[in-house]
């Protein structure tokens, strides 16, 4: 009695679903085109990691590569480099993932409190325009204005007598993840802000009035209010961002390095570029690749799993 | 964002390119085991039983070559100028240029990944990647069967344009002009003219004597134009530390431009020169340069336009560097007038004993040049195309222009009038305009100097027309060193033997060998490490020395070096076989 029903349910299951796929059979076939691009474009090319097998060489089929087994990871975690541009890609990313996160949504906070629409909107469009400058153009004007020869930096701090000897900031190597990170926040911070602004309009006005009847006043309103209303938004943009912790390009660094500072400067991109591609070691550059990738994926999901257990939030 | 998204684009490529390949197999498997055989000889075969080649009647049938150039050309027109056009007329070829943008490895390394070709390629110093994925055809055939003018160019040259002993095929036609003379020093010690005038023209031809013209002029003038005054600039921005930081040390100590390495002349035994004992005084007194104040503390932070726009400021009296590295600011400085502030070139060594070798011969350099790719339409029109480019006919059209145009014959003598000449000199456009200059470098061409059937130039540099082209305190500075031109202060090339091994630096160190890697590593120390050394404290020069030292020597010194001389053997042999 008690299988036949159970086999019964199955059996509506099964025409439930069955019914549901030819209920929404124009949707299903809408999204069809759009999951075969991503299997074309994101998991096709995951063939290519066999290239970390091999010692590669263009120009030959795949049946004709050397398979070398573990031989590139072998060399890659036996490099000192690897971990010295392994270290300076983590410090660089962590320093820009606590500045480029939390000044934006301060930043927003304070552009919310402005009562006057048409400040706050020049405001933010100002603070967003350096986004659309090029790293090559960002690294020129910050040399120039932490230059020895007449930079401003150096002429101000002199002038308030702070410093009797122009600072050679750029040649300074411990400086150099602060430079970065600081002309990044000055790049960024606008851009970044956006969605939280976006998220703060979209509180709900009478939990302000009502905040305000209860005596609440600016500060505790921010912290009652806006804060507890753009949570979510917050967190998804925090578990994502750690998953791209990884890949920071290299654009900033390169430009903004030189030979003094080298050894803070080089990031895993400038590294698989130099030591990989650019010497022909393609299979070299996809091992980095893999190694990237799974770090990558690894954060993204333990950051996901621990949010979703501290906070309820998650992006998966 | 961007970092991960490129990753996955070369991922992405390389998948393609293992997709593209097994299609593919058949075509290139082909080329890959016969090297010199199959897309050379057989379409060759059937032109010399057809046509007959030899007799130089051409297919003149409209034809579309694709090429990439590593070397950007910005006045390329598409064939659209006048000579471009005459080119098509007289060939039926039309050229597709690509050029790169960014990364040129990158883009060859791409290019030599996918398989996919232009018809024709010019590599640069990274075509050995090219070779090793089989783009290239073997020319030897060809050149023998279809290149009367080429092989008239290259001459007794032919042999060091095979590649290697182990693979002695001809992949491309050299780029540079055959048996050029140098009428004008490439590298050098500079100082403006004001300060060697100031100093009274004295001897400078060691670093004490160039040392004590700047600091003598920089005493006496702090600021130049209202801003202080730099006493000398170096550039290291990316790869720029090489010209103006590390190579002046081996031509100080009397080497030639080999590159990262010094070549002994007597041994044949190449070393990187940095470790060379003389090397370390040379930047000992760089040390001391700096120690004294009288280096710019910005040398090794500086970008590249930051340098340009320094030196056209006026206010830096010495420079070490290539004259096609300042070139372009010194032009500044001249359109505004500031001759005083322009640069002479002094040949300055470590001592009095030393012969400054800029114009030491390497023979014809045969390291670079455009191949046919192995995917390429119709090789034999190809190398035809090349050939056609090597001869006097289109030499004169490619240097000269257009007959009754761009110049006049007078008692049989080509003659280009001042108004025309003028244009030519002060138009940046001109190239682009007349396209002449456009088909010559990298393509075969002849050297400056080097005559015709009728006895004038191929190309229309003179020394005369170097000389006429000094402004008047050059001249006076000249003038006062007793010689007419830059060169005459330099020693002279027949004080020196031809260098039997040509340029060590168009060498290539095989990719992918944990040489390459060591190499890499080991200029990654010296770009760090030389300027460290340069602005530490004197007393801690040796130390820091002796570590830079250690440090390239636990990288592998050892055996890179190894590792070169035998590439350096090996080339010695092909070429003086």
């Amino acid at each position: 009695m008690q299988l036949q029903l159970k086999a019964e349910t199955i059996e509506r299951k099964k025409r439930n679903s069955w019914r549901k796929i030819v209920q929404q059979r124009y949707l299903l076939l809408m999204s069809l085109p759009f999951v075969v691009w991503l299997f074309i474009f994101h998991y096709l090319p995951l063939w290519g990691w066999t290239m970390a097998f091999q010692r590669y060489r263009p120009g030959r089929s795949f049946f004709e590569q050397d398979w070398v087994g573990f031989t590139n990871f072998v060399q890659l975690f036996s490099d000192e480099r690897f971990y010295l541009v392994l270290r300076n890609t983590v410090a660089m990313s962590f320093m820009a993932l606590i500045v480029g996160y939390t000044v934006p949504i301060i930043f927003a906070l304070l552009l919310n409190e402005i009562r006057l629409i048409t400040f706050k909107r020049t405001m933010q469009t100002i603070s967003y325009l350096p986004h659309f400058v090029s790293w090559v153009i960002v690294a020129g004007i910050v040399t120039k204005m932490l230059s020895t020869e007449g930079g401003p930096i150096n002429e101000l701090l002199m002038a308030l007598n702070i410093i009797d000897q122009p600072i050679q900031f750029m040649a300074k190597g411990e400086w150099f993840w602060w430079i970065v990170t600081l002309s990044d926040m000055w790049k960024e911070t606008g851009w970044n802000s956006i969605i939280f602004l976006a998220a703060i309009a979209g509180i709900d006005p009478e939990q302000y009035e009502a905040a305000t009847v209860d005596g609440a006043g600016r500060f505790r309103r921010m912290w009652h209010v806006t804060l507890p209303g753009i949570r979510p938004t917050i967190f998804i943009m925090l578990i994502l961002s750690i998953g791209w912790l990884m890949s920071i390009g290299f654009e900033k660094q390169f430009l903004l390095g030189n030979p003094m500072v080298q050894d803070y400067a080089e990031v895993i991109d400038l590294y698989v570029l130099n030591y990989g591609i650019n010497l022909g070691r393609y299979s070299y550059g996809t091992a980095i690749g893999i190694f990237n990738s799974l770090v990558s994926i690894t954060l993204l999901l333990s950051s996901n799993y621990i949010f979703k257990r501290l906070t309820k939030e998650s992006v998966i | 964002m961007r970092g991960y998204a490129r990753l996955l684009a070369v991922i992405l490529a390389c998948v393609l390119i293992i997709a593209g390949c097994s299609s593919n197999n058949n075509g290139n498997n082909a080329g890959n085991a016969q090297p010199s055989g199959n897309a050379a000889n057989a379409p060759g075969d059937t032109d010399g039983k057809g046509t007959g080649g030899e007799t130089g009647e051409r297919d003149l049938s409209p034809i579309t070559f694709t090429m990439f150039s590593a070397d950007l050309n910005p006045n390329y027109e598409n064939m659209q100028s006048p000579v471009g056009q005459e080119i098509t007329k007289r060939t039926g070829v039309t050229l597709n240029i690509e050029y790169p943008v960014g990364d040129i490895k990158q883009k060859i390394s791409l290019m030599a990944a996918s398989g996919d070709y232009p018809d024709l390629i010019f590599a640069k110093g990274d075509q050995n990647i090219l070779v090793d994925a089989g783009a290239f055809i073997d020319l030897t055939d060809l050149i023998e069967e279809h290149g009367p003018n080429l092989k008239k160019l290259y001459g007794p040259y032919l042999k060091r344009l095979r590649y290697s002993k182990d693979d002695p095929s001809i992949y491309f036609v050299g780029s540079f002009g055959v048996d050029a003379q140098q009428w004008q020093p490439n590298n050098g010690f500079q100082l403006q003219h004001a300060a060697v005038k100031e100093a009274g023209y004295p001897s400078i031809k060691t670093l004490q004597d160039y040392e004590k013209v700047i600091k003598d002029y920089i005493e006496k003038n702090p600021t130049i134009d209202g801003q202080p005054a730099i006493g000398l600039s170096l550039i290291a921005d990316d790869w720029r530390y090489l010209i103006s930081v590390t190579n002046p040390a081996v031509f100080a100590t009397g080497g030639p431009d080999d590159g990262e390495w010094y070549v002994d002349p007597q041994t044949h035994k190449a070393a990187l020169h940095h470790t060379r004992p003389e090397e370390k005084e040379y930047f000992r007194w760089l040390n001391h340069m700096n120690d004294i104040g009288l280096l710019d503390k910005e040398s090794f932070i500086q970008k590249y336009d930051q340098y340009q726009a320094k030196i056209s400021s006026g206010r830096v009296v010495g420079l070490i560097d290539a004259k096609w590295q300042y070139e372009q600011a010194e032009l500044a400085l001249r359109q505004e007038g500031k001759l005083d502030r322009m640069y002479g070139m002094y040949p300055v060594t470590m001592n009095e004993n030393v012969k400054y070798a800029d114009f030491q011969s390497a023979g014809y350099s045969a390291g670079w040049g455009i191949g046919i790719s192995s995917t390429a339409k119709d090789p034999v029109r190809a190398i035809q195309f090349l050939d056609w480019l090597a001869s006097e006919e289109a030499q004169i059209l490619n240097n000269w222009g257009i007959e009754g145009v761009h110049y006049t014959i007078h008692d049989g003598k080509r003659v280009i009038s001042d108004e025309e000449m003028n244009k030519r000199t002060t138009d940046p456009e001109y190239g682009k305009k007349t396209g002449i200059g456009v088909y010559t470098y990298p393509f075969p061409q002849y050297g400056d100097g080097v005559l015709d059937s009728t006895g004038q130039t191929y190309t229309i540099n003179s020394k005369e027309q170097i000389a006429k082209n000094y402004t008047d305190v050059e001249k006076e500075v000249l003038s006062k060193y007793g010689a007419q031109m830059w060169m005459d202060l330099y020693p002279a090339a027949d004080e020196f033997p031809v260098k039997p091994w040509g340029a060590a630096w168009q060498i290539n160190i095989p990719q992918e060998t944990d040489a390459a890697v060591q190499m890499q590593r080991i200029s990654d120390i010296i770009k760090k490490r030389i300027p460290e050394a340069i602005l530490a404290k004197p007393d801690q020069f040796d130390a820091v020395w002796d570590s830079f030292m250690s440090d390239i020597q636990r990288e592998g010194l050892d055996q890179l070096t190894e590792e070169f001389n035998g590439l350096l053997q090996e080339r010695l042999e092909l070429w003086n076989d």
